[in-house]
């Protein structure tokens, strides 16, 4: 047997991986060609940015096994530091996207490097702490953020202009929905490759236990750190779409409830598998569009699919799925 | 003059703390048996607040019946989130799941509120509110001194039992050692249930109180919540003289931040206070053992 034969034996998965990212792209590509309409066209780029936000979220809590209930102000941080350096120093899209997304994932190491000798709990409530602060004085620094006044007119990316094409506008909601997409399908990528890699196995072992890993020699402290620092970023990068896609900011869509909707989009797709929290985004942010009788009570269905499926079926959808593939005889 | 307003200050600052104190010590008493944080909580808070103004005013103004009611409320509550989410969970052995759990249970509740109540705060007087004693140049109220009272009363009565009584000594033991405790012929699922019955009873009372110093929304319970965190945190999770102490330092943090600084700057205070402690004495104000979680 040839090398790649054995490789292709023992990791039957790379085959079918490449496959699903290529399956992913033209789902994405299709997708504002099926769901035609500006209604469609919203829901899919917010379903766009919130499979970010969970995804940093899981990072966090499904590799490295921090409950960190301060995505909301990774968000929020992304958000507001972004827009604030276009709309009041002219500083470039890309540039300020850039910044964004430093500032949201420095902060994460820094509440981190606060937190890491912390577990479980004590985590979970400083990590809290920090959102609300962070709602606190973007609500109050009315010099900077306009507190509850919020910001408008927030502008949508530049266009893009290829020679030869014609310019790619991204006032045109398609657009936007396919650059929020494909960032969102590169920051997967990224995170699978390091989940897979000997990193994502270092913050594996520090999820089952935190003791045996540090004497293994992983320094645990760090690596932690590393986790909040990628899982910040990314909630931060959702902010900064956010802001760019809706126009207007206020502080309280970076409310504390705003992490309990990520931690469910989490939890109800499957912690510690990266295509679960996609789907888990996708079907809480469509849900209560489907259920429009509901209206208000939106986030009450959250609240009760959250602990249906805590206490039910921990594992989310992912479970879900392999029990019914087992059941059908799918599963190896 | 400068006295005076500092002498007012600290008896708010202390009549709220006093309140806090109770909502917190519930989350504490649980931490301490079971390892786990109740999110729940702060819907306890606020739920008792609501049965407390209904009753109230079905009753034509008894407000002390209005305060038995959020009592028995809260621990109803207390008694249906440990058979549906904390008994079962206890079983998987996860120590964040239960966490996560409470948090869909208050999100649900908050909502399930927000549809029945609605958005608008409540004016919640009581007969006491409008009774003014006035002693060298400072104000209070008899809702307060009940308040005070009351409290006080709620917490020696806690102290003692737990010190005293055999039960308080057994639940010290669980809190301490659960198997060993379990050995020595304890069932720590009794004691895991009263502990938490007890607790959301507390927090049920709490509310009651606390709303007419509020403003009664269905929100309220989680604006104390946040704070409860940062009591217990400061205090040490588990430590119930700590946690006394770390509420009323909280309550005088507030009302001296809304004398010299600003409203808004409260929880960042607060907070800041919270994640120095974090980061300096995780242990909190009074070290004890409980290196755990450290």
């Amino acid at each position: 047997m040839s090398d790649a034969a054995i490789s292709r034996a023992v990791h039957p998965w790379w085959a079918s991986r490449r496959l699903g990212f290529l399956a992913a792209a033209l789902v994405i590509a299709a997708l504002p060609m099926m769901l035609t309409g500006n209604y469609w066209q919203t829901n899919l780029t917010i379903c766009a940015i919130n499979v970010l936000l969970a995804l940093g979220l899981d990072f966090i809590l499904g590799y490295a096994g921090q409950l960190n209930l301060g995505q909301s102000a990774f968000y929020g941080l992304g958000a507001y530091v972004s827009t604030l350096l276009i709309t009041r120093l002219g500083v470039p899209f890309w540039a300020a996207f850039a910044a964004g997304v430093a500032f949201a994932g420095l902060a994460g190491m820094i509440l981190a490097t606060f937190a890491v000798r912390l577990r479980g709990h004590y985590l979970a409530i400083a990590s809290l702490g920090f959102a609300v602060i962070t709602y606190q004085i973007l609500l109050n620094w009315i010099n900077l953020t306009q507190g509850p006044l919020g910001i408008y007119a927030i502008p949508p990316p530049p266009a893009i202009t290829i020679p030869g094409l014609p310019a790619i506008s991204f006032r045109n909601p398609v657009a936007l929905f396919y650059l929020v997409a494909g960032v969102t399908l590169l920051v997967y990528f990224i995170l699978d490759q390091l989940v897979r890699s000997p990193i994502g196995e270092t913050l594996t072992a520090i999820r089952e236990d935190e003791v045996s890993a540090a004497s293994l020699g992983i320094n645990t402290a760090l690596w932690k750190v590393f986790a909040f620092g990628v899982g910040a970023a990314v909630g931060g990068a959702a902010g900064c779409f956010y802001a760019t896609f809706v126009g207007t900011l206020v502080p309280d869509a970076f409310f504390i409830t705003e992490s309990f909707t990520i931690l469910a989009m989490v939890i109800v797709g499957g912690m510690g598998t990266l295509i679960g929290p996609v789907f888990g985004a996708v079907l809480l942010t469509l849900l209560p569009e489907v259920l429009r009788g509901v209206g208000d009570l939106r986030l009450m269905v959250y609240g009760a699919v959250l602990t249906l499926v805590v206490l039910f079926m921990p594992g989310g959808l992912v479970q879900a799925a392999r029990v019914v593939g087992a059941r059908l005889g799918l599963s190896r | 003059m400068t006295a005076t307003i500092v002498a007012q200050q600290a008896i708010n600052g202390i009549v709220l703390g006093s309140l806090y104190v109770l909502v917190a010590l519930g989350l504490t008493l649980i931490y301490g048996v079971l390892v786990q944080i109740n999110f729940a909580h702060a819907d306890f808070v606020t739920l008792g607040a609501f049965a407390a103004y209904f009753v109230m005013h079905a009753l034509g103004g008894q407000y002390l019946l209005g305060i038995v009611a959020a009592l028995l409320v809260g621990a109803a509550l207390g008694w249906a989130i440990n058979i549906t989410v904390f008994a079962p969970l206890r079983r998987k052995g996860n120590e964040l799941l239960p966490l996560i759990a409470t948090i869909g249970v208050s999100v649900m509740l908050q909502n399930a509120m927000l549809a029945w109540f609605g958005p608008v705060p409540y004016a919640f007087e009581t007969p006491y509110s409008q009774k003014v004693f006035r002693v060298a140049g400072t104000f209070f109220t008899l809702q307060s001194v009940i308040i005070i009272a009351v409290s006080a009363t709620t917490i020696a009565l806690l102290y003692a039992f737990m010190k005293f009584t055999f039960l308080g000594k057994a639940l010290r033991a669980v809190a301490q050692d659960r198997e060993t405790a379990g050995l020595m012929g304890i069932n720590p699922n009794t004691l895991i249930m009263l502990t938490i019955v007890i607790s959301s009873a507390l927090a049920g009372m709490g509310g009651a109180m606390l709303a007419p110093v509020l403003v009664l929304t269905p929100f309220a319970g989680a604006s104390v919540i946040v704070k409860a965190f940062a009591i217990v945190i400061i205090g040490g999770f588990g430590n119930v003289e700590g946690t006394i102490l770390a509420g009323l330092l909280v309550g005088l943090i507030e009302s001296f931040t809304t004398q010299y600084l600003d409203p808004g700057l409260i929880d960042i205070v607060v907070f800041g206070l919270l994640l120095l402690m974090l980061a300096f004495r995780p242990t909190g104000l009074i070290s004890e053992r409980r290196e755990e979680n450290v």
